[in-house]
């Protein structure tokens, strides 16, 4: 964007960069906002609406002495174009002129308005979209004022269309100016929208199995410029005007997406404040304009009537109601009866404010040990050595960039960053996806690699040579490395050999350089910077101590060997959003807030520390963790317990030498944002709000600094080996599942997959096992499952793939060895 | 999920696949070939023809409804386009077309209730000096009243019996 051209509208003359879409410019630089219907700044323009009309024209030059040619007032000549042009088509060139404001522009926009209501139902009474609708604001503002139309010839539709189990399509409604498709399309890739029929009669159609079927579909109602497309979600919930947007953050996954919460005091939650929908706020940085089906429509755990909402503490061997005064007498006692034995264990959506004072609550008591959970992704701290570099954008990779994903299957662990990578690749990027088996990367990708399970890091070091080569020489190289089919000590290792292709190819560093990992939950990050780490909890699982702190941590629940060393921890300190099999034989457990109800900060994939706000009313009494470990420190006499989130943060920042500078003001920090949506304008980048909350500090890396990094020998694991009669078995993600946090959103139910095994046809075959056949997963001889094969050549042979969090009972969170048994 | 089209036809699909370097180009003569073995452009035949061409069947089904001579809904064996437009009309192809309505017991774009025909009305097929005319599955049939019309809906209700008895 470094050639500047000039153009003249309305007379004005700006400077804008080369190669830019008129439309933009206009908007960016002279506040011009050209009504556009079918335009949208992230996609390819159609010209298919005609709203966007201008006249058109050019600075008349001699041909040849190039000279500017004046007409007999001195001024330059103009030579318009016959007709009006459509504005979003254009390319913006030196010497273009445009005027916005003549009566044939005017003439033009309330024609084509007229146009568009003819077959349009006008119900804006009953339509969600009613208040932020760009088709209401368009007419307003250009429109006709009356109609023409006898309302008895209108075309009339289907109103509630079914497309998918998420999202609902009005036909009449429809403009037909195929936003939803063309996002489908370019964007994600995921092409399960088209026209069917023509003219009047034209209506968008899926035919895909299940309807719809993207993780992405919630976006088209954003991008949707009437009430056509609605989610099952929000539907007849609300009126847009009576909600208040609040910040916040994604709590599911490592790419931190920043939402906004709509909430408003309803009647459904006893009056208080109550998220109504999820919407996307723009961070360009992280999630532009863009949210995911989980992240839209995973909000509903924070309302369950199954929170845990009253302290708990044992009293004769039974778990009973307390007062919080009550709870933290008892957990004081215990906590000095542990006499320093205290180590604890907290869950990887833990929010940094409660990481730190769960640190110095341990670290005041004597105890030592600091655990990640789940014990699946290590790296973390290669990750803060040379993760990617502070300024990254993965939308500003392209042509001449490379990004290799290894071990990982991004749809379903971070789609964020599937979305945008997949863009990388269609601007250019050299794309290269590694796993042992296929996985929707490979669509999108320029090569792949296979390799066997537990072989990761083995593939890292010993990458195709031409690969390795195009990887090594392009301009920026970002390696996401996750832990797929590995071990912790695999994990490690892939880490190390992708930290050590980064640092002797000398793509770290720097922006768009450098080391990226799918950490489970949304402060996988943050559990490093504050301490705590995936190989303290195996040691805690070698020597359990005498007292364990659980914070939103389901161990029984997502590791079905946890049993066996959590029975040898004698108090077990448990808090959590929910009961579960780890609150029920712990001595205490603790009601805590989700993020939805508090203030908070997460630190996302790319180490961006991000902020969350209060948003919705309080489940029973619920506290946040920080209010909770700050007190019970008080109550053991380490110092005064700190009042709100910000104080804690603050002492953060005084001790944390990443988090210096991370103060909530520096955090709240916004910027004008290409392209600038969520004003007004609605119809310009749809109902993705503006960014309000803070984009976030992304913390440096020691590369970013030009400290010595140092990642250690790479030691490759004895990855475990099936036996005769044996098949490995390796725990995949997916992101419609029944984890606790995600159960409760019953609408995507229909979405969420039967519990499955994924067998190769040759394994399948010597088993005779077919495609709906139920199997027993047998693992350690006592963990077995029940759930039904798939043989639908998603698993390399010898492989078993189990999807977590599908199932009742735990399954293996990492690499191990297992029996297949039909039943 | 077998794939009949792929094993009835192969040698037909073949040949318009290698036609064009993408396999989505060849989406509408395949189309064609789903019609014929389903009467219809069912969901299986939909499904089929997107897995021959490497598309989502969203898009098959798209292309499938923007062009009126696929047939979206199961309909009649014999499927009769009868030409109103003016030259026709001139012709006296309205009456001729109503008179054939009438013949049939059934409504504009209606079927018989033993399934053998579809009716509809289309614009010029380009055959406005042989008015009236029909297309009946795409093939010309010229110069009718309703004494040839019967004639022919003799014929291919025979047709169909003959088909019909076949296949027991
Ligand atoms: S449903 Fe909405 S986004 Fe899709 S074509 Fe119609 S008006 Fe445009
Ligand atoms: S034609 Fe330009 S916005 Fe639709
Ligand atoms: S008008 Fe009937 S064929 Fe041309």
């Amino acid at each position: 964007m470094s050639d500047k051209v000039k153009i003249i509208i309305d007379d004005i003359e700006y400077e804008v960069p080369a190669g830019s879409n008129l439309v933009d410019m206009a908007k960016w630089y002279a506040d011009n906002d050209i009504p556009v219907f079918c335009y949208h700044p992230k996609m390819e323009p159609v010209g298919m609406c005609r709203m966007c009309l201008v006249e058109q024209g050019s600075i008349v030059k001699d041909r040849e002495t190039g000279e500017v040619v004046l007409d007999e007032n001195g001024n330059p000549q103009v030579r318009w174009f016959p007709k009006l042009q459509t504005a979003c088509t254009q390319i913006v060139h030196d010497g273009m002129v445009i005027r916005t404001n003549t009566e044939a522009v005017k003439a033009a926009r309330e024609n084509v308005v007229e146009f568009l209501l003819t077959s349009h139902p006008l119900d804006c009474p009953i339509c969600d979209k009613g208040g932020e609708c760009p088709l209401q604001n368009l007419t307003m503002a250009h429109g006709p004022g009356t109609s023409r139309m006898n309302y008895d010839d209108k075309m009339h539709l289907d109103k509630h269309v079914p497309l998918g189990d998420l999202i609902f399509l009005d036909e009449e409604r429809c403009i037909q100016c195929a936003r939803c498709i063309r996002f489908q399309d370019e964007i994600v890739g995921d092409d399960v929208l088209a026209f069917h029929e023509r003219g009047r009669k034209l209506q968008i159609i899926t035919n895909s199995d299940p309807g719809f079927d993207t993780y992405f579909s919630g976006n088209t109602t954003d991008i949707c410029p009437v009430g056509a497309l609605t989610t099952a979600d929000f539907r007849f919930g609300a009126r847009p005007w009576e909600l208040t947007e609040v910040p916040s953050i994604c709590p599911h996954d490592a790419a931190g997406s920043n939402i906004s919460l709509s909430v408003r005091l309803d009647r459904d939650f006893g009056g208080r404040a109550m998220i109504k929908r999820v919407m996307p706020r723009q961070n360009e940085y992280v999630n532009e304009i863009w949210i995911s089906d989980k992240t839209r429509f995973g909000h509903h755990f924070t309302r369950s009537e199954d929170r845990l909402k009253k302290p708990m503490i044992k009293k004769g061997g039974v778990l009973t109601e307390a007062t919080w005064d009550e709870a933290i007498r008892f957990v004081v006692d215990a906590l000095k009866a542990a006499d320093g034995s205290v180590a604890a264990i907290a869950g990887s959506s833990t929010p940094n404010e409660d990481l730190w004072t769960l640190r110095k609550l341990v670290e005041g008591l004597g105890g030592g040990l600091l655990g990640a959970w789940t014990p699946t992704h290590a790296g973390a701290d290669l990750v803060a050595q040379v993760g990617v570099g502070k300024g990254t954008n993965l939308g500003d990779l392209g042509q001449g960039d490379a990004v290799l994903i290894i071990a990982t299957d991004l749809e379903e662990e971070v789609p964020i960053w599937r979305l945008r990578l997949k863009q990388a690749a269609d601007r250019g990027a050299y794309l290269v996806v590694a796993n042992a088996r296929k996985t929707r990367m490979d669509d999108f990708a320029s090569d792949t690699v296979r390799y066997d399970y537990g072989q990761a890091a083995h593939a890292m070091q010993n990458l195709d040579a031409a690969i390795a080569k195009k990887l090594k020489e392009a301009n920026n190289l970002i390696i996401v490395a996750g832990a797929e089919g590995l071990t912790l000590d695999g994990s490690r290792a892939l880490m190390q050999a992708a930290a050590n292709f980064l640092i002797e190819s000398g793509h770290i560093g720097k922006p768009n350089n450098g080391l990226l990992s799918p950490f489970p939950g949304a402060n996988g990050m943050g559990l490093h910077y504050m301490g705590f780490s995936p190989e303290a909890t195996l040691q805690i699982m070698q020597n359990p101590p005498k007292l364990l702190i659980v914070n939103q941590a389901e161990l029984l629940a997502d590791d079905p060997f946890a049993a066996e060393w959590l029975n040898k921890v004698e108090t077990i300190i448990s808090l959590n959003l929910f009961p579960d099999a780890v609150s029920n034989m712990a001595a205490a457990a603790l009601p805590i807030q989700s993020f939805a109800e508090r203030d908070g900060t997460f630190t996302n994939g790319e180490r961006r520390v991000q902020r969350f706000y209060m948003a919705q009313g309080p489940m029973g009494e619920a506290l946040p963790a920080w209010q909770v470990f700050s007190q019970l420190s008080e109550a053991l006499g380490q110092g005064h317990a700190k009042l709100s989130a910000a104080a804690v943060m603050k002492e953060i920042t005084e001790n944390v030498e990443a988090f210096a500078g991370m103060r909530y003001k520096e955090l709240a920090r916004v910027e004008r944002q290409f392209p600038d949506v969520g004003g007004e304008d609605l119809y310009y980048g749809g109902t993705a709000y503006q960014n309000k909350g803070g984009l976030g500090v992304q913390i440096e890396t020691s590369a970013d600094k030009g400290e010595a990094v140092s990642v250690g020998e790479v030691k490759l694991p004895d990855s475990p080996k099936p036996k005769k009669g044996q098949v490995l078995v390796v725990p995949v993600a997916q992101l419609f599942n029944r984890q606790s946090t995600f159960k409760p959103s019953v609408l995507v139910h229909p979405r969420v997959p039967q519990p499955y095994v994924e067998i190769n046809s040759k394994d399948a075959a010597r088993m005779n096992i077919k495609t709906g056949d139920l199997v027993e997963v047998m693992m350690a001889d006592q963990i077995r499952v029940t759930v039904q094969a798939h043989v639908n050549g998603g698993a390399p042979e010898g492989a078993a793939v189990l999807p977590r969090y599908l199932t009742d009972e735990a399954t293996p969170m990492v690499l191990t060895v297992g029996e297949i048994k039909k039943v | 999920m077998a794939n009949t089209l792929a094993e009835k036809y192969a040698e037909r699909i073949q040949h318009h696949l290698s036609k064009y370097p993408d396999k989505r180009s060849a989406v509408m003569p395949l189309l064609y070939i789903a019609q014929e073995e389903y009467g219809w452009l069912s969901p299986q035949g939909i499904e089929e023809v997107a897995e021959l061409c490497d598309m989502d069947p969203t898009q098959v089904k798209s292309i499938a409804g923007f062009y009126t001579m696929y047939r979206e809904q199961p309909k009649g064996k014999f499927w009769l386009h009868v030409c109103t437009d003016l030259p026709c009309a001139l012709k006296g192809a309205e009456t001729f077309y109503a008179d054939l309505l009438a013949h049939l017991g059934i409504e504009d774009g209606g079927t018989t209730e033993d399934g053998t025909f579809t009716v509809e009305h289309v614009m010029c097929l380009a055959a406005c000096d042989r008015a009236p005319m029909l297309q009946c599955n795409f093939h010309f049939h010229e110069h009718l009243d309703m004494d040839k019309m019967r004639e022919l809906l003799d014929q291919w209700r025979k047709e169909a019996e003959a088909y019909a008895n076949k296949d027991v």
